[in-house]
């Protein structure tokens, strides 16, 4: 028996049921589609930011009050949590001595900068930031200075903005030196942040620095009273030892009994891009579980077109048994029908998949990564699709009676 | 001729239908011997079991009881693969309907029974033409069944039965669906085939069909009624068509 014959004759089946095969095919390309779209998807999201929380480099770390990435239901866990204060960071930052740079932040989000009649969107992130905030988040100027120290400790009115802004607010001139307006204080500019470009269809420009003095005491409500620390260690061999010191001094100023868990949250890059895989694993497996949703409907599509096409072919099978088809001829014969239609839709959903998955990822700015695997996978799927759901009605087929078939109207 | 080993050996076959708690008998007590290069012509009444017995011979159909054994092998012992093969091989069966794969080519139609048997595609074009040609049809190898006229699709059907070079031919009203000019076409054909050698058996309620044979068995209610050799002069009879 002749497998090619097979494939020839089911696509000749295929073509014979045109519009029936197609539905049958568009459900299975959902499926894949599913699958390899959601798989593209976030194998470039992976990518990028992978990509970004390495270049936070290796020796930093951060403490924070809540988990930078939360899963599930987990607000009850972390709301009693008390503040991780301004004054308790400042002690901190005091008293931590393995470590090159210290810098104490918070951000508020949503806000509008204005300089004259021009404004920005309401959508600017505002930082507190202190002079440290320069050296442990690796942030570099593309004009003007930096905070000095005594510009936090005396809450000067002083500005660092992004390029979104500068572009903005200043189209024709230099904005340094010049004045802007936020929530009706005004401050100096004195710096322009270099460009980062954008990821995941975001400007990363969008921004606004100014001393955390400051945005401590006009812009943060009694809940978002909490900073986040950022500690850069002597370097890789250092990282340890200076996290382990920040925690037990964490832990004497925040009052932790010994018997207690830690009430605050230490990250790394590294510890952060393991959560990061996390997420994407529920979004992987969320995008397997209703691409095999869709699959298993495909397949029940399968099932029936077959068991349709048995029926109506019985004369065929009966004429086929009379000269000598075997049973297992047959069988397989509409199993390679039930596969080659099941791969024709899975082409189709690997096609729609990568085109969307790739259009997803470069809406979103993010690079490209065509997933292999999960080709493979499609492939692998539709035949398993196809044997699953189209041995029943192949059995049925072979296992025919040539003289009933033959009689069958 | 006696001596040479039958190709078909049937004794005491019955065939029996059970419907709704009632046995109905299709076939009641036949026995039959048919040799090399016969040319056999069954007859009876509408009901009377004919095409239960052909589709039997034919290895279609298996009897309830009684013994059948074809070129010497015991069929009703035989696995569903066996039988295959008996169909692809051995026997041609001629159906009066035709059973053309209505959306293949007559070539197609034709090499069909060589694909089952695991001829190479050349070979098997080569000689389902071969076939086509020898059937009248060298000029309609790309038709499909129903480009054909009834006659043209019962060659078609024919040059299939043939192209396995089978022990045995088997016809059932092989000239039923047709008009009585075309059926005598069919008929010379079947009556060249069993002058170059072939055996034949073949199904009508037609004397005038059966004339062709050489020998008759007639069949009522299951049992044989009669198994006589036409006695018509097989001369005169050649002339005749
Ligand atoms: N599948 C079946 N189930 C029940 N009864 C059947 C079946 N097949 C045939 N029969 C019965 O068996 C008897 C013989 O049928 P068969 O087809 O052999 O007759 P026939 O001699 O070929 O008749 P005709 O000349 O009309 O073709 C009939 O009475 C028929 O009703
Ligand atoms: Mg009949």
């Amino acid at each position: 028996m002749n497998i090619l014959e097979s494939i020839v004759i089911a696509l000749d089946a295929v073509r014979a049921h045109a519009l029936r095969s197609f539905l049958t095919l568009v459900s299975i390309a959902i499926g894949i589609f599913a699958i390899i779209g959601s798989g593209t998807a976030i194998s470039s999201l992976n990518a990028t930011v992978t990509k970004q929380l390495e270049a936070m480099g290796d020796a930093a770390y951060q403490i924070k009050r809540t988990p930078s990435i939360q899963m599930g239901n987990t607000w009850r866990k972390y709301r009693n949590r008390k503040a991780l204060t301004y004054q308790q960071a400042k002690e901190f930052k005091k008293l931590l001595n393995i470590a090159d740079a210290v810098s104490i932040g918070n951000t508020t989000f949503g806000i509008t900068v204005k300089n004259g009649n021009l404004s920005t969107n309401p959508d600017v992130s505002l930082h507190g930031v202190d002079d440290a905030y320069f050296i442990t988040n690796n942030i570099s100027l593309s004009d003007g200075r930096q905070f000095l120290p005594e510009d936090i400790a005396a809450a000067r009115p002083l500005a660092v903005i992004g390029n979104d802004a500068a572009v903005k607010l200043f189209p024709r001139g230099n904005p340094i030196g010049q004045s802007i307006t936020i929530k009706n204080q005004r401050f100096t500019v004195i710096g322009i942040l270099t460009s980062k470009g954008s990821m995941l269809g975001q400007s990363q420009d969008n921004e606004v620095l100014i001393p955390i003095s400051n945005l401590m005491k006009y812009y943060v409500d009694e809940w978002e009273q909490s900073v986040a620390i950022t500690v850069k260690s002597p370097g890789k061999d250092a990282l340890e030892a200076s996290m382990d010191e920040s925690i037990g001094l964490m832990r004497a100023l925040r009052n932790v009994k010994p018997w207690e868990d830690n009430n605050f949250e230490i990250e790394t890059g590294e510890s952060l891009s393991t959560q990061f895989a996390t997420f994407t694993s529920y979004l992987n497996f969320f995008g397997l579980g209703s691409g095999l949703v869709a699959l298993v409907a495909a397949g029940v599509g399968i099932m029936n077109i077959m068991l349709v096409s048995v029926k109506e072919r019985t004369r065929e099978i009966g004429i086929r048994k009379a000269i000598g088809a075997r049973k297992s001829w047959i069988l397989m014969q509409f199993l390679v029908e039930a596969i080659t239609l099941c791969q024709l839709g899975g082409a189709f959903g690997i096609g729609l998949g990568l085109g969307g998955g790739l259009l997803l990822s470069s809406l979103l700015n993010a690079e490209a990564a065509a997933p292999v695997g999960w080709i493979i996978f499609s492939v692998a799927a539709c035949t398993v699709l196809g044997v699953a759901f189209g041995l029943y009605p192949a059995w049925r087929a072979a296992r025919l009676d040539p003289i009933e078939a033959l009689r069958y109207e | 001729m006696a001596a040479e080993q039958p190709i078909i050996h049937i004794e005491h076959i019955a065939k029996v239908y059970t419907m709704g708690g009632e046995k109905l008998y299709a076939l009641r007590d036949v026995s039959l011997d048919i040799s090399p290069n016969e040319y056999v012509a069954i007859m009876g009444p509408s009901g009377s079991g004919k095409s239960t017995l052909m589709n039997i011979l034919g290895c279609l159909d298996t009897p309830s009881s009684g013994i059948y054994q074809f070129n010497g092998l015991d069929v009703r012992s035989m696995s569903d693969n066996e039988l295959a093969e008996i169909r692809n091989k051995e026997i041609g069966f001629v159906f009066q309907t035709f059973n053309l794969l209505a959306r293949a080519s007559s070539v197609k139609n034709v090499e069909l029974p060589l694909v089952y048997s695991g001829v190479k595609r050349a070979e098997r074009r080569e000689r389902a033409e071969q076939v086509m040609h020898s059937v009248g049809l060298g000029d309609r190898m790309e038709h499909k069944p129903n480009e054909l006229s009834g006659g043209q699709r019962q060659r078609v059907a024919i040059a299939r039965a043939l192209i396995t070079n089978p022990a045995i031919i088997l016809a059932d009203e092989p000239t039923g669906n047709l008009d009585s000019k075309t059926g005598k076409d069919i008929m010379r054909l079947f009556y060249n085939l069993w002058q170059s050698g072939n055996t034949i058996i073949l199904v009508t309620h037609e004397e005038d069909i059966a004339r062709h044979a050489r020998r008759i068995i007639r069949i009522r209610d299951g049992c044989v009624e009669s198994d006589l050799p036409n006695e018509e002069n097989e001369a005169s009879y050649s002339e005749a068509i």
